[in-house]
């Protein structure tokens, strides 16, 4: 899942249009950001081999990720001091990734990647990602403890092996009009207060909206036990559609809708939103974790199998922990940043959106989770759900 | 110099004059299609489809016995139905008129119809929301002159929202369409009827309408396909209640990354637009309307 905006379109249609093309540049990375595969997968460490070249930084690189996760101002001191020119092949959905690694069958090709956090099961499972050698990514050092570390094995295996390094992050909350909603809410629950039936907003991310509905009845998206889990998800999020008014194919589109006033309130609410709103001269947008929490979402930087070039793979992934180029792609992305020494360098907007000051309570907050599971006998599988939601979203305007 | 009469006494000469047309349609319609029919008939698993799966008509079982895409299929029909009923309802007016009685303002008049075409598809999506909108223009305008007291709820994020908004789209196509099938069609016609003693209705039922009905039947089928199809409009408009069937078929792709639900649902579809096609011909032949020629 991705929660980004193109930010070139974003900033280039404000200055031109106002806050209703927001979405309009955000709409075709978001309507595909959330491609819903995950995988239960085994689990076990993705180790294939090491990548090793023989030192040298330059050539060319091939970036297999989202439009503007190769960051093009941050990267381009890094890229003209080292010579290194980029051949960017984006993606349309996360299963790009999967499919073109797995394309190359075995093959050289792509040299980096990125993948979020509830995919590194299926990766595993598929072994497409190379072990890393952590010891030529010394700015891992530069990252918050909690991000050096790996609670629930998204980056680094149970063995230790290191197959990813976080690079950008954000919490889902809850957004809302603070002039219609003086305070917002403080409970996912209260979206379903009649009083606000046909006032809130839904954002069209499947994949996030189980991470959520999980998070609120305190299951695991990877463990939803078909016969006693699935009615109950089913009951909340059919109640949280009957409130709703519009679902917004992106966070973008999302944002439009609380600035016209369309709405009062969004689920799910992104603090980026906040700064898109501001972008267009609302200053009334706010977002906040309700106190039953929300859920996270985490990029990773990898390095595939298909790597010819690795060097010049590592060394990207270094350059951006470098605390005053993370800055920049946290201003870029309007993400919030895992680097620690970055937090001072951002700037007052994007610095606004995340409580640094704090930054563990937070993280328990928003905890990460796996996607569902691409197979499975027990539990939901991400078809499924997939499928589930759609049929809630046309049996909610029925 | 090669001219066209030597390329037609080439033994391939009219072949070589149809092959930049063939290659086109080739490229652009035969290899999609056959991808489709490929993909419709494989299994998508940890990847948009397995290449060793055996092949298998599951997914057009799926998708054909699948409840929730009933709703979508009958909110598609509906909002075809009645987009292009409407649009071809309103554009033949436009276009008599055009042709008949604009005179000197015709080319003013067919600029500013044809203006909206220069605007982006998502842009006229969005002029739509600002309008239906609940701080919309309509709302307001209602308010203020105190038609209103608080702003309409059911004018957005529903059927009726996608149904104008794709009404707006797809007008100027179907004046110009149907103002070209008037070309040919004399005034003298419709003179001769009214010194005959027909009447205003008489003139419309039984000399204009039999003269255009088989473009009339063209510019419907064209609205129907591309409104009951559409997946963009109904994201931004439509709501809960608005959504239709191409909005699933998209997510088969986008979303669920189940390719082979995706092309068996467009395929399906293709072939339902094609059974519009045959009964609306077969209709018109009943009614000897494909036989009428124009009279110049």
């Amino acid at each position: 899942m991705d929660h980004r905006i193109n930010p070139l379109s974003r900033r280039d249609l404000l200055l031109r249009g106002g806050v209703a093309l927001v979405a309009i540049g955000a709409s075709p990375t978001l309507l595909a950001a959330c491609g819903g595969s995950g995988s239960s997968g085994s689990g076990s460490a993705a180790a294939i081999s090491t990548a090793s070249g023989d030192g040298t930084v330059g050539g060319s690189i091939d970036f297999l990720s989202w439009e503007g996760y190769d960051t093009p101002d941050a990267i381009k001191p890094w890229t003209e001091q080292n010579g290194v020119k980029i051949n960017a092949s984006y993606i349309a959905t996360h299963d790009d990734i999967q499919a073109k690694i797995l394309a190359a069958n075995g093959s050289t090709g792509y040299d980096l990647t990125t993948y979020y956090q509830g995919y590194k099961p299926l990766y595993a499972k598929l072994g497409i990602l190379d072990a890393l050698d952590p010891e030529k990514i010394p700015n891992i050092q530069n990252l918050f403890p909690y991000f050096q570390g790996d609670v629930g094995n998204f980056w680094v295996d149970a063995d230790g092996t290191r197959t990813g390094v976080p690079w950008t992050f954000g919490g889902i909350g809850i957004t809302w009009d603070d002039v219609a909603l003086p305070g917002g809410l403080n409970s996912w629950y209260d979206l379903l207060d009649p009083k606000f039936k046909g006032k809130i907003g839904a954002v069209d991310d499947p994949t996030g909206n189980i991470a959520l509905v999980s998070r609120i009845l305190k299951m695991e998206p990877d463990k939803i036990n078909r016969d006693t889990d699935l009615p109950k998800v089913k009951d909340f999020m059919s109640k949280l559609l009957a409130q709703t008014k519009g679902v917004s194919a992106s966070y973008g589109d999302m944002t439009n809708l609380v600035v016209s006033g369309e709405v009062v309130a969004c689920w799910m609410g992104w603090a980026a939103m906040n700064s898109f709103a501001a972008d267009a001269g609302n200053n009334n947008v706010k977002t906040a974790i309700p106190k039953e929490g929300g859920y996270g979402f985490c990029d990773a930087f990898a390095i595939p199998t298909t790597v010819d070039n690795p060097d010049t793979a590592y060394s990207w992934i270094n350059n951006i922990l470098d605390p005053k180029i993370n800055a920049k792609v946290a201003d870029f992305l309007v993400g919030a940043t895992p680097v620690e020494k970055s937090v001072p360098l951002l700037g007052a907007t994007t610095a606004a959106l995340y409580p640094y000051e704090n930054i563990d309570a937070f993280l328990e907050e928003i905890p990460f989770y796996n996607n569902p599971p691409i197979e499975s006998d027990e539990f939901m599988t991400a078809k499924e759900w997939l499928e589930i939601w759609t049929d809630l979203k046309a049996n909610a305007g029925s | 110099m090669v001219t066209v009469q030597r390329l037609e006494r080439l033994p391939l000469g009219p072949l070589a004059l149809a092959l930049p047309a063939i290659i086109g349609i080739a490229l652009l319609f035969v290899a999609p299609f056959i991808t489709f029919v490929v993909y419709s008939v494989l299994t998508a698993g940890v990847l948009p489809f397995q290449a060793d799966a055996p092949i298998t008509l599951d997914a057009y079982g799926h998708f054909l016995n699948s409840g929730v895409n009933h709703n979508l299929a009958r909110n598609s029909a509906w909002t075809g139905l009645f987009a292009a009923v409407t649009t071809v309802a309103i554009s033949l007016p436009v276009a008599f008129w055009l042709r008949y009685a604009a005179g000197s303002h015709r080319n003013l008049v067919l600029l500013l119809i044809t203006a909206t075409i220069f605007a982006s598809y998502l842009v006229r999506i969005y002029a739509w929301r600002s309008m239906l909108g609940q701080n919309g223009v309509l709302n307001s305008a209602l308010i203020s002159v105190g038609v209103i007291d608080a702003p309409l709820q059911f004018l957005l994020f529903n059927r009726f929202a996608v149904t104008i908004a794709l009404i707006h789209i797809f007008l100027p196509y179907v004046v110009l369409l149907l103002y070209a099938a008037l070309g040919p069609v004399s005034i003298n016609l419709l003179e001769a009827a009214q010194d005959l003693g027909a009447g205003v209705t008489r003139r419309w039922t039984h000399v204009l309408l039999p003269l255009v009905a088989a473009p009339a039947a063209t510019a419907f089928i064209f609205v129907f396909i591309l409104s009951a199809s559409d997946y963009v409009t109904p994201q931004f408009l439509g709501g809960t209640k608005g959504i239709m069937l191409g909005v699933r078929i998209q997510e088969s792709f986008l979303k669920t990354g189940d390719w082979p639900a995706g092309a068996a649902g467009a395929l399906t579809m293709l072939v339902a637009f094609l059974l519009l096609y045959l009964i609306v011909s077969f209709a018109l032949r009943l009614l000897g309307l494909r036989s009428v020629r124009f009279v110049s």
